[in-house]
């Protein structure tokens, strides 16, 4: 018989997005390493310092590709610098969210039992928690800043993760190779950490893609609301000032349009790029 | 224990857990309880602090003040917002319909949509059509959905004058209400639709490979009827359990949709709250999507095991 939630464990197990095209696997790999380019050389490849201010509201012209914003600064070095933060929560969560996953489900898939029991509860029981809303509201009564953010969403963000390592690890641990490495008296850690972690490298790796994917969109939400890091710029941020600060209703469209273009770009990159991935993975499946 | 009551244990556990971190949060967060528990804004004579701290429980011990706490709960009492003047309760009833009004029907007709058109896409994948459908709700996809909505306000009401920009509704008629809402409820079907059609897109993918199919294309079946009696059915599995694990999000992608266009829903009644730091308001907010993404997973539960017969509640 069949469970609710281990017909989820199968298809969460399976790849999310199948392949789209694999030139646009390509293309994501570019647009990503261009972002990441951006966000490490920032300093060097924006024009101004992006505090700095000149006149305020200036439409784009030849001195400001973008324009200024109300507190005149140049938003075209917003727009360089605030990739920043989408790195830093988009990898900070991810790695966060993939390492707690990746042991949870490791220990859960090869201990089996009450271990598997207790684990998938809390997998289930975290699944159900509204991240969005939840962050939100610390966010709310704690100081915004990146590393929190990134910090809580690692936190809630490893269950699909901890399921697709899973369901992968109880394969494994019936293998050959396993089953020899036990008879021989090997730890469980070390089989653990040499046999099947390797093992289970290409299933984690499409989903830290998709972490960080997720993670930068809620990071620009979130800073959306306001909740971002004061000392830092983000995009999502750019967004809220222009939406809040009148760059909307005088359209001035340059303001909010770039860095929406660039979450939804730089994302979609991260997308393209793990579902090259996922696709591997399953042909390689195919092949076997 | 039987399968039946370790899934309730699971609702209950994640019901009383986040219940108790809504506990905790404002007692444990810096800063005084007090300010945590009635909002940032409020400015209070020394006296007056004192009589509240007492009539909110505060100078009790904390199993007291927990105990307490569940019992507000019980009685739908979920605090009192200092800055709206109201009881927090009322607020979110007000808000709420307007919330399920937008996110409602967009949620139904988003899914329904997204599952067809996902299907046929799997079916057809690698065909120009499929690829150019895919590429565009992939972009759909990955973009915030408050972004989207900024782009549409901007073409339709902004520059095309189509719709109104802001608000729910001017005069209060059904016709001007429909006339408000249209374009929020079109960007939340798009938003839903985008990501089912890439769960039934991939779900399908996988069925076309299976062995009841080939037999079905063997019996002479026409394509649709290989896809919509056969395949669909098994592909739409997954899909109903992902949908309730996504409510959460979508929902969430509500409240974003309602502050762009400036709804008098949950989602601006959450960014009001945090512009005046209202903390009673989020913390009521939050303990109310909590609920009903529970109940989601739980009505999902339910559903799949209705829709699956090799499921069976014990």
């Amino acid at each position: 018989m069949t469970d609710f939630c281990e017909r989820l464990n199968e298809w969460k197990g399976n790849r999310l997005m199948p392949m789209i095209i694999s030139k646009s696997g390509w293309l994501g790999l570019a647009f990503f390493s261009s972002f990441l380019l951006m966000a490490a050389l920032s300093p060097v490849l924006a024009p101004y310092d992006p505090w700095y201010r000149f006149e305020p509201y200036l439409p784009p012209d030849e001195l400001h590709l973008l324009g200024t914003n109300d507190l005149g600064q140049d938003i075209l070095s917003e727009l360089i610098f605030g990739s920043r933060a989408s790195v830093i929560v988009g990898f900070g969560a991810a790695l966060m969210s993939t390492a707690i996953g990746t042991a949870a489900g490791l220990v859960s898939g090869y201990f089996r039992g009450m271990a598997d029991e207790i684990i998938m509860g809390i997998t289930d029981i975290f699944l159900m928690i509204p991240q969005i809303p939840l962050i939100i509201v610390l966010a709310a009564f704690l100081r915004p800043s990146l590393w929190l953010v990134a910090l809580l969403m690692g936190c809630l963000w490893w269950t699909s993760t901890a399921r697709v390592v899973r369901s992968k690890a109880l394969q494994i641990r019936e293998t050959g190779y396993v089953q020899a490495n036990r008879s021989l008296g090997f730890s469980s850690l070390h089989i653990m950490l040499s046999d099947v972690l390797p093992n289970i490298t290409h299933v984690v790796m499409p989903k830290f893609l998709l972490s960080i994917a997720s993670a930068m969109i809620a990071e620009a939400s979130i800073s959306f609301l306001g909740l971002g890091d004061p000392t830092m710029k983000s995009w999502g941020m750019m967004i809220n000032f222009a939406f809040s600060r009148g760059g909307f209703l005088n359209g001035l469209w340059w303001w909010y349009m770039a860095p929406g273009l660039c979450i939804t770009l730089f994302v979609l990159s991260v997308v393209l790029l793990g579902s090259m991935l996922e696709e591997r993975e399953s042909v390689s499946l195919r092949l076997q | 224990m039987s399968l039946t009551g370790r899934k309730a244990a699971r609702y209950f556990i994640a019901i009383f857990l986040i219940i108790t971190f809504n506990f905790a949060i404002p007692r444990s967060m810096p800063g005084d309880p007090l300010t945590n528990l009635l909002g940032e804004d409020v400015i209070l004579s020394d006296s007056s602090v004192q009589e509240l701290r007492s009539k909110m429980g505060l100078d009790k011990p904390l199993w007291q003040q927990y105990i307490e706490y569940w019992q507000s709960i019980l009685r739908l009492d979920l605090g009192y917002s200092f800055h709206l003047h109201k009881p927090v309760s009322i607020l979110l009833q007000d808000r709420m319909k307007w919330t399920l009004l937008l996110a409602g029907p967009a949620l139904i007709l988003g899914s329904a949509l997204g599952a067809i058109l996902g299907a046929r896409a799997g079916w057809r994948s690698g065909s120009r059509r499929e690829k150019v459908h895919t590429g565009i709700l992939l972009a759909v996809y990955c973009t915030p959905p408050y972004f989207l909505s900024l782009i549409s306000l901007y073409l339709f009401s902004f520059q095309l004058g189509l719709f109104p920009l802001k608000g729910l509704y001017s005069t209060g008629s059904a016709a001007d209400i429909a006339h408000h809402l249209l374009l929020p409820a079109v960007m939340m079907t798009l938003f839903t639709l985008s990501r089912n059609y890439m769960i039934m897109r991939g779900s399908v993918l996988q069925e076309k490979s299976s062995l009841y199919a080939a037999f079905a294309r063997a019996k002479g079946l026409y394509d649709e009827q290989i896809l919509f009696r056969h395949i669909f059915r098994n592909a739409l599995l997954p899909i109903i359990t992902l949908l309730a694990l996504d409510f959460g999000f979508i929902l969430s992608g509500a409240l974003f949709i309602e502050i762009v266009f400036s709804m008098n829903g949950m989602g601006s009644l959450i960014y009001d709250a945090l512009l005046s730091r209202d903390y009673p308001v989020l913390q009521g907010s939050f303990l109310i999507i909590t609920i009903m993404v529970v109940s989601a997973n739980l009505l999902a539960d339910l559903l799949y095991s209705r829709l699956d017969p090799r499921v069976k509640w014990e």
